[in-house]
């Protein structure tokens, strides 16, 4: 049986400083708003989380899709804070801990707008983006109308990057997939001729988005091609 | 008109808890800290009580209902820390 299309209904990405003049759907503020959560719930959210939390609100509104969020290093800055702490023999905020999880974000988000769908988090050594596609395809095929799959990350701190860490942009972005309504995503077997090539980061995918950069994903040695 | 040890806490609270748009103005001392008034929650209650915990030595038993009485609001908080301080 042929699996039913992946199509892109919609998206929003954020990436510091990064904004493009004829395109509405990229932010480059270095610090995102967050309005859609209030003012007591934002306080604990960082950047990424803030940002993720706007698109999430743009691309579902109505607070009823299921939501997948992918990132590959999550808030390494608080887990590592945590950890300094109890090497200091001091006790761990309790709040810090709360949101270092790889859930954190989602969790916040759903606590605001009320969304009681399925909310799932994960992390794919590189691989997010496939695993990401992966998921909304199960979804899919499961019965729901569209889902909305996030990806984000934020540099590793410097004090736990080994030295063969590669750098991480700051950037999230966030797309509404279904089975109709939009541009499809194909993916393609890599081409062995392709130029060597990260895994990818929310900016790759976000050049992918504008049509700036093709998108592969060598760990899967998969490719997506966008229809225009 | 806040104490000063009123308005150390005020500022303890803000900075602990990362209140953003909150000034020690905001909070008024004897308005509730928790679900109503300022609107804290059941992990800002447990990150104050670090907080007291590492600025005066403070330690509660985080669900005793000493705890509860004690984080009514900011005068009783006030209060607390004051009673620690003399004993």
């Amino acid at each position: 049986m042929t699996p039913p299309p992946l199509i892109l209904q919609d998206w929003r990405a954020w990436w510091p400083g990064q904004a493009r003049p004829d395109e509405s759907r990229l932010s480059g503020e270095e610090r995102p708003a967050g309005k859609a959560v209030p003012a007591m719930l934002r306080r604990r959210l960082n950047l990424p989380g803030r940002a993720v939390s706007d698109m999430l609100d743009a691309l579902d509104p109505e607070a009823n899709r299921v939501l997948v969020h992918a990132s590959r290093h999550g808030d390494g800055e608080r887990t590592l804070q945590m950890l300094e702490a109890l090497t200091d023999g001091q006790p761990v905020s309790p709040a810090r801990f709360g949101l270092s999880v790889h859930n954190a974000i989602l969790g916040v988000h759903s606590i605001a707008s009320s969304n009681r769908r399925s909310q799932q988090a994960l992390a794919a050594s590189g691989a997010e983006l496939a695993a990401l596609f992966s998921e909304a395809r199960g979804y899919l095929a499961a019965g729901e109308r569209s889902v909305v799959v996030v990806f984000s990350d934020a540099p590793v701190p410097a004090r736990f990057r080994g030295t063969d860490t590669p750098e991480v942009e700051l950037a999230a972005v966030a797309m509404r997939l279904g089975t109709d309504a939009g541009r499809v995503i194909t993916p393609e077997p890599l081409a062995s001729s392709t130029a060597p090539c990260r895994a990818p980061q929310p900016t790759d995918v976000i050049r992918w988005l504008l049509g700036e950069a093709p998108l592969g994903c060598p760990g899967r040695r998969l490719s997506w091609r966008l229809a225009p | 008109m806040a104490s000063p040890l009123e308005h150390e806490l005020k500022q303890l609270i803000i900075e602990t808890l990362e209140l953003e748009d909150t000034t020690p103005e905001d909070i008024d001392p004897d308005e509730p800290l928790f679900v109503e008034g300022l609107g804290l929650d059941s992990i800002d209650a447990l990150e104050l009580g670090l907080a007291l915990q590492k600025t005066y030595g403070i330690q509660l038993e985080a669900e005793s209902e000493e705890a509860r009485r004690h984080f009514a609001s900011l005068r009783s908080l006030a209060a607390l820390v004051e009673a620690r301080r003399n004993a």
